[in-house]
């Protein structure tokens, strides 16, 4: 049965009414559109439906939505704002201000079918919140052994991925 | 920068240029481009095609000097539709950035055809910015009283005589009355055709028009970015999962029991629980719909439990496949290259011969999101698809033989999705014939979502294979002739699995097989033999295990095959490889590719395997080993270097040189990523994928069961571009994949003395291959 529930999402709330065991994944793309997080394996083992609660990646397709009550829920579609209010940007300047992880991506030109990419990003963000400077051996190790599964990309973008978290890494620095 | 017209032809096409008004095309001259968050519930309003003989049905210049190109191809990942603009901003001296691109949509692009045929794709829109830069200096001339040839182009400025003018103004108000000459058909179902379809080339741009020579290239050659990337990644593409229709049904699927299992009886939906689900039945195909995409997921699940299905246990087991495939009668070759006389007298006269039998298992595309589609079927039979197929004109053909309605009632929209490596080239498989149906039944649009776990259960698959070689060497080491049979199951079968089970018809293709090699060693006399079979349990309900194309489709079975073959001739031989493979060939961009490649990766010329190979010991030993590709105009070279710790029968490829020369590079740095991509994925094949299935269905139906390269896995790749000015375009984008397992499976010999003949390379194999 349906429960009336707040979500905080890139900064704004949200009132929803959903059943309360339902994956935020459905909850994200179906009741909010917002839809960055994608549908993958649906049980935690390709990283593509990630997004940060309260800063730690979680995987949507197995989070219910009840997990997320009064905590951030952030995807990329909140990455620049997270970004603009660290660096104390007025709001003419964040609107146009990308994350320097969303820029690395660009300017690395990361995607190919970039279906995974956003979950991708999420885990590039948490890397980065806890190593500010990952060597090369750092971002494998974070993109394949944090629990609970590797992050998969079946194009094969792990070297332009790799290019990228370096990149940003660097931008974040300055 | 600007371009003098001088060197060109000018008067081919200018000469047949008039001026008319307004043209009504699709409802609309400038049909604009798809606005995210909206989706039109009926798309199918003006099903008719469009005109590709009219010029405005593939480009459209607006009074800001920007330009709308369609083209019926689509972007699956590799940085297509950069070229594409590239290449039409090269030849009408633009800015890339200047031009937006229609892809894949049935009713708003003109030609159609396979994604996989890049290099045709980007001959039309070359082709129409061609004739249309002709046509628009033609207008210029006149306008401003300045002959064409005293006319030069800076992004999208004719000047001449002092004076300039747009292109954009040019057309003001206008339209250019250009025609542009084509052949081809437009795909429609033919259950006697390849495919079950009458063509899907769709059309080709004829004609010669002048085009700029590549000595004046400015924008092809360089690293632009693709178009799509920037909205990827601030999460603002509208992806093919997206879309949602007023009135919309959200569907899950319940598949049968097993591979070959039919209806026994259906489960209930408890209304209590599920009040808005709804279950929907035809055939064998049973699904559960609902406005809550959480209640039909959890209903399906429920309806699931309580629906029965008979026993069938039809499949050989995977661990059976070769077994199964020497059993089957093969009967004559599908298709055979090269000499057999020759082949045979050489074979008979040897001084040495090799035999090998070479294998591989069913592996498949699994992209990271599952099939999804959406559908509305009106009463009238008028239908609109929403998908990610890489080939929506076949699909519409696909479609339109399912439903039993002309191919002009169906109307199919591309968007972007996971990619599909292959599996939708054909304009099959995939959610789309469970979609049409369900919004059928119900009368409303409908959201068919299939689960990873159905996906890798249900999708088509690229079909093991075995096959057999054999060589023969004279008294001098030299490789004289080689003999290849191939044999493997249906590789062309990309019926919709929604239609198979529903007993609707579906087109499709007879079983065969063929040989995708291009030879290049002219020096070794061949005859390729190949041999096709129906899918795996052909028999059953949903049509078996449904064989289809992936990635460098055959080439990327046969080449393995052969280039192990080379390898061990070279070890014969006691011939480094990389100098055998160029004693063999006459062909320079071979020979310069490899030598280059070889280079780059610091290879050390001997024979394989090395001194201090071994089978046994706690310890890594190190081995490197090389193989070649040539397709679609393009050399490939892979250089291995792998560690192997024989006691664990674990392999490590410590790093994975690539070279490439295809013709001219038109990006070279979306080359790059496509190489360094196609390595992983290459790497995931040689070392771990493999579906497997008992005798009732397929296992591997995850990702802890179907596993693929992770980024810890992936070595250090090294890049190697030739761009050559005198050899046209290659396809670039596709074949790094295949050159990978062949030279991993080559480095191993080198590092153990024992050539790997099968795929893939998991310690339970090297096991046995080490011990054997």
């Amino acid at each position: 049965m349906a429960s009336e529930l707040t979500l905080s999402v890139n900064g704004a709330k949200h009132q929803v009414s959903v059943a309360p065991e339902t994956p935020l994944l459905f909850v994200l793309r179906n009741e909010l559109k917002v839809t960055s997080p994608h549908l993958g394996c649906g049980m935690a083992q390709c990283g593509a439906c990630a997004v940060l609660l309260d800063g730690e990646e979680v995987r949507t397709c197995i989070t219910p939505v009840s997990f997320a009550v009064g905590k951030q829920v952030t995807t990329i579609e909140g990455l620049p704002a997270v970004w603009a209010e660290k660096k104390g940007l007025n709001a003419a300047d964040a609107a146009k201000t990308l994350h320097p992880i969303q820029q690395a991506w660009i300017d690395e030109q990361v995607p190919q079918c970039g279906y995974c990419q956003s979950g991708m990003m999420i885990a590039a963000a948490q890397l980065l919140a806890k190593n500010p400077n990952p060597t090369v051996a750092q971002i494998k190790d974070a993109f394949t052994n944090t629990p609970p599964s590797p992050h998969l990309c079946r194009c094969g973008t792990y070297a332009a991925i790799i290019d990228a978290v370096q990149r940003a890494a660097q931008a974040m620095k300055a | 920068m600007t371009v003098k017209t001088q060197t060109r032809n000018d008067s081919l096409v200018a000469m047949t240029v008039t001026r008319r008004g307004f043209v009504k095309m699709g409802g609309a001259l400038f049909v604009s481009l798809y606005i995210p968050g909206t989706f039109t519930a009926k798309a199918a309003e003006s099903q008719a095609s469009l005109d590709p003989t009219l010029l405005a049905s593939w480009l459209e210049i607006r009074s800001d000097n920007t330009m709308v190109v369609r083209t019926g191809r689509t972007e699956t990942g590799t940085g297509m539709s950069a070229y594409y603009a590239q290449a039409i901003a090269e030849e009408l001296e633009v800015r890339p950035e200047t031009i937006s691109l229609i892809l894949g949509d049935t009713d708003r692009t003109p030609d159609g055809g396979f994604s996989a045929g890049f290099l045709t794709g980007m001959s039309n829109v070359r082709k129409v910015a061609a004739y249309t830069r002709q046509a628009l200096l033609g207008l210029a001339a006149t306008h401003l009283g300045v002959p064409v040839s005293g006319l030069s182009v800076t992004d999208g400025l004719v000047s001449g005589g002092g004076q300039s003018i747009s292109y954009g103004k040019l057309v003001e108000r206008q339209q250019l009355d250009l025609r542009i000459p084509v052949e081809g058909k437009q795909a429609k179902p033919d259950p006697n055709g390849w495919v079950g379809m009458t063509s899907l080339d769709g059309f080709t741009v004829t004609g010669d028009p002048p085009m700029k020579p590549v000595s004046e290239f400015k924008v092809i050659g360089k690293s632009y970015a693709v178009p799509s990337i920037a909205d990827k990644v601030r999460g603002q593409t509208q992806w093919s999962c997206d879309v949602a229709l007023p009135g919309m049904l959200h569907a899950r699927m319940v598949r049968p029991a097993t591979l070959g299992s039919t209806l026994v009886s259906i489960g209930d939906v408890d209304k209590k629980q599920f009040p808005t689900a709804e279950v929907v039945k035809k055939g064998n195909l049973v699904a559960v719909v609902s406005p809550n995409e959480w209640e039909a997921i959890s209903a399906a699940r429920a309806l699931a439990t309580g629906t029965k299905w008979t026993d069938w246990a039809g499949l050989p087991g995977s661990e059976n496949l070769t077994k199964a495939l020497r059993d089957y009668d093969w009967g004559a070759p599908a298709e055979s290259k090269g000499k057999a006389d020759e082949v045979n007298a050489a074979l008979a006269s040897a001084s040495k011969t090799i035999s090998a039998t070479y294998e591989q298992p069913y592996v498949r595309h699994a992209p990271i999101g599952p099939f999804v589609a959406v559908a509305d079927v009106r009463s009238d039979g008028s239908t609109t698809v929403w998908t990610h197929s890489a080939q929506s004109q076949g699909l519409r053909a696909r479609i339109a033989f399912v439903l039993g309605v002309p191919v002009e009632k169906v109307v199919v929209r591309w968007l972007e999705y996971s990619g599909q490596y292959g599996r939708t080239t054909l304009g099959g498989d995939g959610a789309e014939g469970d979609a049409v149906i369900l919004s059928q039944l119900t009368g409303k649009p409908v959201r068919v979502q299939w689960t990873m776990q159905e996906d890798m259960a249900w999708s088509t698959v690229s079909p093991g294979w075995v096959a057999d070689l054999k060589a023969a060497m004279d008294a001098n080491g030299h490789l004289t002739a080689v003999h290849s049979a191939s044999y493997s199951p249906h590789m062309f079968d990309p019926r919709p699995l929604g239609a198979l089970l529903a007993g609707m018809p579906c087109s499709t293709s007879k079983p065969g097989n063929w040989i995708a090699t291009e030879w290049h060693y002219e020096k070794i006399q061949r005859l390729e033999e190949v041999y096709g079979m129906p899918n795996l349990a052909a028999d059953s309900a949903s049509g078996g295990l449904r064989g289809n194309i992936m990635r460098t489709p055959g080439q990327r079975q046969q080449n393995f095959a052969l280039e192990g073959l080379i390898n061990e001739a070279a070890a014969a031989a006691k011939a480094d490889p990389v100098q055998f493979r160029i004693d063999h060939t006459t062909d320079q961009r071979l020979i310069d590719i490899l030598n280059a490649t070889a280079k780059a990766a610091g290879w050390e010329k001997r024979p394989s395997p090395h001194r201090g190979a071994r089978k046994t010991g706690s310890s890594a030993v190190n081995g490197r080993g090389v193989c070649i590709m040539v397709r679609s105009n393009a050399y490939w070279v892979g250089i291995a270097e792998v560690a192997v710790t024989p006691a664990r029968a674990a392999v490590q490829v410590t790093k994975f040189t690539i070279g490439a020369e295809c013709g001219k590079v038109i990006n070279p740095r979306q080359l790059d990523r496509c190489m360094k991509s196609g390595v992983v994925m290459g790497l995931s094949e040689a070392l771990k994928e493999e579906v497997t299935f008992d005798k009732e269905k397929v296992t591997s139906t995850n990702w802890s069961r179907y596993k693929i390269l992770t980024m810890g896995e992936m070595p250090e790749i090294k890049v190697v571009q030739i761009s050559r000015d005198d050899k046209g375009f290659g396809g670039g984008s596709e074949a790094a994949n295949a050159i990978v397992p062949p030279a991993v499976a080559a480095a191993i010999f080198d590092a153990t003395g024992v050539q790997p003949r099968r795929i893939p390379l998991t310690p339970a194999y090297v096991t046995r291959l080490l011990k054997g």
